[in-house]
């Protein structure tokens, strides 16, 4: 019968031990490194006797009530046993002892010391000592003859030697282990035995065998080794009776031999594999004490006692008998006995002993089949009713060995097979789950609230909790059905079980917010159903069940449609109208699951969104959570922490939007997804440290983590940027969502977005600009809208640096959008506003002669006619008198204070329609008037109310402007930039000539304006004061300065002059403008050359953060 | 400065609790607080969180420090090294008194918490004590307290002035005449 080994147990702190028995056996004696001496009256005595002898305790050795120790400081110390009482000092070294020992009779002690020393002291009398020199490193081991005529000792130079104790000689030595400085760095501490009774023989662990010597020849009579041993051995120790053998390895494994037939009848591996340091045999009858390097006690029971029921009761007897035998030194023996026990010995192990799997039969044979199921976390196999069945208990080691060792033993026994494997299919989940087999769990935690499920023996309860006790107070509910799955929504809580034996499986809904009395409704599936996942929607739930089957009920309990799924389900979510449905399409490989998905809406009109799709995971990834953000927007991850969510901008992909891992500190630190929130931007989830789930107690709490797409270089500025950008517009995908499902949404929200991403793109802009990679402005100026696109132009016009390539290009975009009605009243608009301000420094070309028009056509009050009769307006009306009369005003006051306003109109618009006028002096093309008035007149309109509310600043606000160099300059690069623009304005709106038709108001462009007469009379002046004066650009500031300290009255002399020069041209215009225009490109090129040459300076001044901070003023002023 | 007005600073300290209503952002004089969601932390001055923990309208969770283990080491520290040490907040006794006595059900072993920050205090206090004590015997005339709370100041600062007032007094022996005269006046 094979000996029983009982788990280990912790002895003393880590490190040597050592153990012993006493004289009866009656209790197991121990010390180790924590100093004290414990004394345990079987192994399982939880209250063991502590005897503290010194700090650490090194060796103990136990006779006739005196128990000598070994500890640190130095001495050999006697205590009483069982008392524990100090009883003296027996001896001192100038170092530590390594190992006491007890002669046969209790009379004398030997110690062997690190000071390569070993006494022998007699224990009544210390004074009679005898020290035996000779060793020339640590002594490790000693061995008491057990005729009190020898002593051998190991020790660590390398030689085992035997002392006469009579005259302290050494009788022999034999140089058989490795040589080593220390006994901490020895392979092995060489705890040697002679064999009891006789002494006839001597035991030496040496290496992977041990050597038993012959007494008086000190010849090798013969080694004992086995093929299990693969590590040196470290102690060995013979049975009281003198028959057997037990040896311990350093990697823990102990083998007994029986001497006689020199074959080995067990074999034992500590369950931890340490080194095994301490090793007794108990005194009488078959138990084994050991204790290992890390200071755990075990034991072994039954070693080498024939005494099982197998053998039959002769045995026993015959035993008993020659033990006796062996004990009185008579070594003759019984050779019947000796056959019937190894026959025992060997029946244990019918099989080979000498390849692997003898390996694993021992450890089933050592009786712990049970405890390794355990280890491995193997629950399903139940050895219990095999335990004599060695066949099967074989096949299951056999499968336990592969588990254990890795794949090799294993796949030899399979087919070959090398490509890739099947994964196993993800069971189904609930969404904000901890898993079913815990006791304490989460059965949901999500943005409404949290159910747990208590199942331990007291109590089988679901807890509901609300985030928001407004929605409903906690709940308490008993779970005698054994409700496996859960889901909560703001209307109700949806439960529901598997079925157990004839029960069928039940959909439970407390429907809590009904508002008739009876609050819950209860449904059974059909036969052979099981519910696998549930969900709670908007007035809807929905169950998928194991017949591949998606059912749908309202929320009080009226079944709705059937669907089949097209696979088995893995998790359900729903979010309003939205039902977001997740099934296995397949078998994935190689640890990938192949999971499908739908999104279907079961509102009023029903359809399918995503049909099926593959849902994108992380390879080796499994789903863990799904589910919808606040806003309604699918959402799902996967194990590996990635967090997907739908684009729907983008046709509805999946973008990922964060990776939890990076967030974790640890490596199995993981976050538990609980919500996701678009607005704010918010990933609410719990940290779980070491786990992936988080337990019940102490109640987690929630951490926000900020989402942030997987985009390239996010530390630099550019990819930064670009990051928000994307981030901002897919997580304000669901406001056109919603708009479009006709839900309520918060404008504001959308148009603080809009404007977030038109600044991010004015950023990136900006800095494109400062790389001077013009052509990614242009890509940048494509994502922008209309108003940041003006922006841009003038952010580029004023940094200079893109030679108009990007603007016009911007304005070519701009021009063909600028289709639509509404937007020529934009351009109406902006070409007032121009009027009343930025460009007004370019007072001699171009819009400036609008303004001078403007003024006299308001005196014609065609505008207030347009106002007061509406009828003309044929279409378009409101939208024009909202934009035109409403948006005027102000913009022309806030055009005349800030020139900022500007941001809100196109420039090439304007530029392209300040081009109207000129066809408009031909003839009228257009026939219909009506069409024409609509928006001719309006020009008047605005600014004759501006002329007419305040006349002066039509002027003023060019005073504050020529100050700063700055900005003048700026409205030179502006006016350059438009006049560039001129001609493909007049392009883009040849084609369409029906729009500009009246005659009338649409009065020529002026060639000069007021400015530009009174230059050309003071010009011989300017250039008298200022000879130095060579640039046209220097005349015409000091020009404008000059005519700027002129009174108002002059000034509109000037302008009238001016005025009636034009009207008198009337029937030239057409041929001055073109001249005009050329002339003025002339010049216009001429200017930019200049300013070229000239503002350099200027330019480096506009850094780039002077730029972000005037867009982003832009903006702000918008 | 008495214990409550040390108190009514420390209610400025702020906690995190996590709310069961949901509230937009309030505008207080002393700062925004909010927005308030349920299930989600939200870090509050104290006077808010306790007035809200009385109204069952949130759940408290005990700051960092408030943590068995971590305030077993403090305690140990405290009392091996001669000095003060540094304490987990400015006002941990305060919070501790009033977390513990309106939110007891939401700090995890809140009695071995209690225990353990009374005995910080107590070695605290006793420090201070001896401090004083070895400060008057030698007639210093200036010392310096490292890592000392309010609170603790307060407790022990008035007395212990008030007493070097009238050592000084005794010491500098007999009043002069004229100020006895000036009494009799």
């Amino acid at each position: 019968m094979p000996a029983t080994q009982k788990p280990m147990r912790y002895g003393h702190t880590e490190g040597h031990t050592d153990v012993c028995f006493d004289d009866s056996g009656s209790c197991i004696v121990t010390c180790g490194r924590d100093g004290d001496v414990r004394i345990w009256k079987d192994l399982d005595d939880d209250d063991p006797k502590s005897i503290n002898v010194g700090e650490k305790a090194y060796s103990c050795a136990l006779r006739n009530g005196r128990l000598v120790t070994a500890v640190s400081n130095n001495t050999v110390q006697v205590h009483t046993f069982p008392e524990g009482a100090p009883d003296g000092i027996l001896t001192r070294f100038t170092t530590n002892a390594n190992h006491v020992v007890f002669n046969r009779d209790g009379t004398k002690v030997a110690a062997g010391s690190g000071d390569f020393l070993i006494k022998i002291v007699d224990v009544t009398d210390s004074g009679q000592q005898k020290t035996l020199r000779g060793h020339d490193a640590p002594v490790l081991s000693l061995a008491f003859d057990p005729k009190d005529v020898f002593v051998a000792s190991a020790s660590c130079d390398g030689c085992v030697r035997v002392w006469q104790i009579s005259d302290q000689t050494c009788a022999v030595s034999w140089p058989l282990l490795q040589k080593c400085n220390d006994v901490i760095n020895a392979k092995s501490i060489c705890r040697l035995a002679w064999q009891p009774g006789s002494g006839k023989l001597l035991a030496v662990p040496v290496e992977k065998s041990v050597k038993l010597y012959r007494r008086e020849t000190w010849s090798n009579q013969f080694d004992l080794s086995d093929g299990s041993i693969s590590q040196s051995l470290n102690v060995v120790t013979w049975s009281p009776c003198g028959r057997y053998v037990a040896a311990g390895s350093t990697n823990g494994l102990i083998v007994v031999w029986d001497v006689e037939a020199k074959a080995c009848v067990e074999r034992v591996k500590h369950e931890k594999g340490y080194t095994v340091c301490g090793l007794a045999w108990h005194p009488t009858c078959g138990r084994i004490s050991y204790t290992d390097a890390q200071g755990n006690l075990g034991l072994l029971e039954n070693v080498c006692e024939p005494s099982e029921k197998v053998s039959g009761s002769k045995v026993p007897s015959s035993v008993e008998k020659e033990y006796d035998d062996l004990f009185d030194g008579d070594d003759k023996g019984d050779a019947g006995g000796f056959l019937d026990d190894n026959a025992v010995g060997i029946s244990s192990f019918p099989r080979g002993i000498t390849n692997d799997e003898d390996d694993d039969d021992l450890m089933v044979a050592s009786g712990h089949p049970r405890q390794r199921n355990h280890i491995l976390e193997d629950d399903e196999n139940s050895v219990d009713g095999a335990g004599l069945k060695s066949g099967l208990l074989r096949e299951e080691e056999e499968d336990h060995t592969g588990n254990l060792r890795g794949l090799p033993p294993a796949a030899s026994q399979r087919p070959l097979w090398d490509g890739p494997r099947p994964t196993p299919r993800q069971r189904p989940f609930q969404p904000g789950s901890t898993p079913a087999y815990l006791t304490h769990r989460f059965m949901v935690w999500n943005s409404v609230g949290i159910i747990r499920c208590y199942n331990d023996e007291q109590d089988n309860a679901i807890d509901v909790e609300f985030h928001d006790t407004s929605v409903h107070h906690a709940t308490h509910l008993a779970n005698s059905l054994n409700y496996t799955v859960a889901d909560l929504s703001h209307e109700a809580i949806l439960l529901a079980c598997e079925s157990m034996d004839d029960l069928a499986s039940k959909l439970h809904c407390l429907h809590f917010s009904s508002w008739d009395s009876s609050k819950e409704w209860m449904v059974d599936m059909p036969p052979n159903e099981d519910i696998e996942a549930i969900c709670l929607g908007q007035g809807w739930a929905a169950a998928a069940t194991s017949a591949l089957l998606l059912r749908l009920f309202t929320i009080g309990g009226v079944q709705k449609e059937v669907l089949s799924l097209p696979g088995p389900v893995v998790s359900l979510a729903g979010h309003g109208e939205q039902l977001f449905v997740v099934y296995h399409r397949g078998t994935g490989f190689d640890g990938d699951q192949c999971l499908g998905v739908q999104l279907l809406e079961l509102g009023k009109k029903k359809r399918q969104i995503l049909r099926g799709e593959p849902l994108p995971l992380t390879r080796r990834a499994h789903l863990t959570w799904v589910g919808f953000s606040a806003e309604g927007t699918p959402c799902y991850v996967d194990s590996e922490g990635c967090v997907r969510m739908l684009n729907r901008g983008l046709d509805n992909a999946w973008t990922p939007v964060c990776d939890t891992r990076e967030h974790c500190k640890g490596k199995s630190d993981h976050y538990w997804v609980v919500g996701i929130h678009e607005h704010p931007q918010q990933l609410r989830c719990i940290p779980c440290k070491g786990s992936r789930f988080p337990p019940t107690l102490p109640r987690p709490a929630v951490a926000v983590l900020p989402f942030k797409l997987p985009y390239c270089q996010t530390a630099s500025e550019k990819g930064q940027m670009e990051e928000q950008f994307w981030r901002s517009l897919l997580f304000h995908n669901h406001l056109d969502y919603l708009a479009e499902n006709g839900y309520e949404y918060d404008e504001s929200t959308k148009n603080q977005a809009v404007k977030e991403q038109q600044e991010l793109l004015m950023k990136m802009l900006a800095l494109s600009c400062k790389l001077e990679r013009e052509f990614r402005c242009v890509e940048l100026a494509d994502l922008m809208t209309q108003n940041a696109v003006n922006l841009a132009i003038k952010y580029a016009s004023r940094s200079r640096k893109l030679i108009l390539l990007a603007v016009e290009k911007a304005a070519e975009l701009a021009a063909t959008e600028a289709e639509e009605e509404e937007e020529e009243e934009e351009e109406e608009d902006f070409r007032q506003k121009l009027s009343a301000g930025h460009s007004r420094t370019a007072t001699e070309w171009g819009q400036p002669r609008l303004r001078n028009q403007v003024e006299e056509d308001a005196e014609d009050s065609g505008a207030d006619e347009m106002e007061e009769n509406p009828e003309p307006h044929r279409h378009g009306q409101n939208s024009f008198s909202k934009s035109a009369s409403a948006s005027d005003v102000p913009a022309v006051k806030s055009g005349a204070v800030t020139p900022g306003s500007q941001g809100r109109v196109n420039p090439f618009k304007v530029l392209a329609n300040s081009k109207e006028p000129a066809p408009a002096m031909n003839p009228p093309r257009s026939t219909n008037i009506l069409d024409s008035m609509s928006r001719l007149p309006r020009k008047p309109s605005a600014p004759h109310r501006a002329a007419g509310s305040e006349k002066s600043p039509v002027i003023k606000p060019l005073l504050p402007r020529p100050k700063s160099k700055q900005a003048s300059a700026a409205s030179y690069f502006q006016k350059r930039a438009a006049q560039a623009d001129q001609p493909s304005g007049v392009k883009a709106e040849d084609p369409t000539p029906t729009h500009t038709t009246s005659p009338a108001p649409a009065a020529p462009t002026s060639p000069k304006t007021g400015f530009q007469m009174w230059l050309e009379e003071n010009r011989s002046n300017i250039l008298s004061d200022n000879p130095d004066f060579s640039d046209e650009a220097d005349i015409i500031k000091e020009g404008m300065s000059r005519f700027r300290v002129l009174s108002a009255e002059e000034r509109k002399e000037w302008t009238n002059k001016a005025k009636a020069g034009a009207v008198g041209d009337g029937g030239k215009a057409k041929k001055r403008k073109h001249g005009a225009d050329g002339s003025h490109d002339a010049e216009s090129q001429e200017e930019a050359a200049k300013e070229n040459l000239n503002l350099p300076k200027k330019q480096k001044s506009l850094d780039l953060s002077a730029n972000q901070k005037l867009s982003a003023f832009a903006f702000k002023q918008e | 400065m008495d214990a409550a007005e040390v108190e009514f600073l420390a209610e400025k300290e702020l906690v995190t609790i996590i709310p069961n209503f949901s509230l937009d952002k309030i505008y207080l004089i002393g700062g925004d607080l909010g927005p308030f969601d349920p299930g989600l932390p939200v870090d509050v001055p104290l006077w808010l969180a306790v007035s809200l923990k009385q109204r069952q309208k949130c759940r408290l969770l005990p700051p960092a420090w408030m943590d068995v283990e971590k305030l077993e080491k403090m305690r140990d520290r405290e009392r091996q090294e001669e000095t003060f040490t540094p304490v987990p907040s400015p006002y941990y006794m305060e919070l501790t008194k009033l977390l513990l006595s309106h939110a007891a059900d939401n700090i995890p072993r809140a009695d071995a918490v209690r225990t353990l920050v009374k005995d910080l205090w107590d070695t605290r206090m006793a420090k201070l004590r001896v401090s004083a004590d070895s400060f008057v015997r030698q007639q210093e005339a200036h010392a310096k307290l490292d890592n000392l709370t309010l609170l603790e100041i307060s407790t022990g600062g008035a007395f212990l002035t008030a007493a070097l007032r009238h050592m000084h007094k005794l010491r500098s022996g007999p009043r002069p005449p004229e100020t006895a005269a000036s009494q009799d006046l």
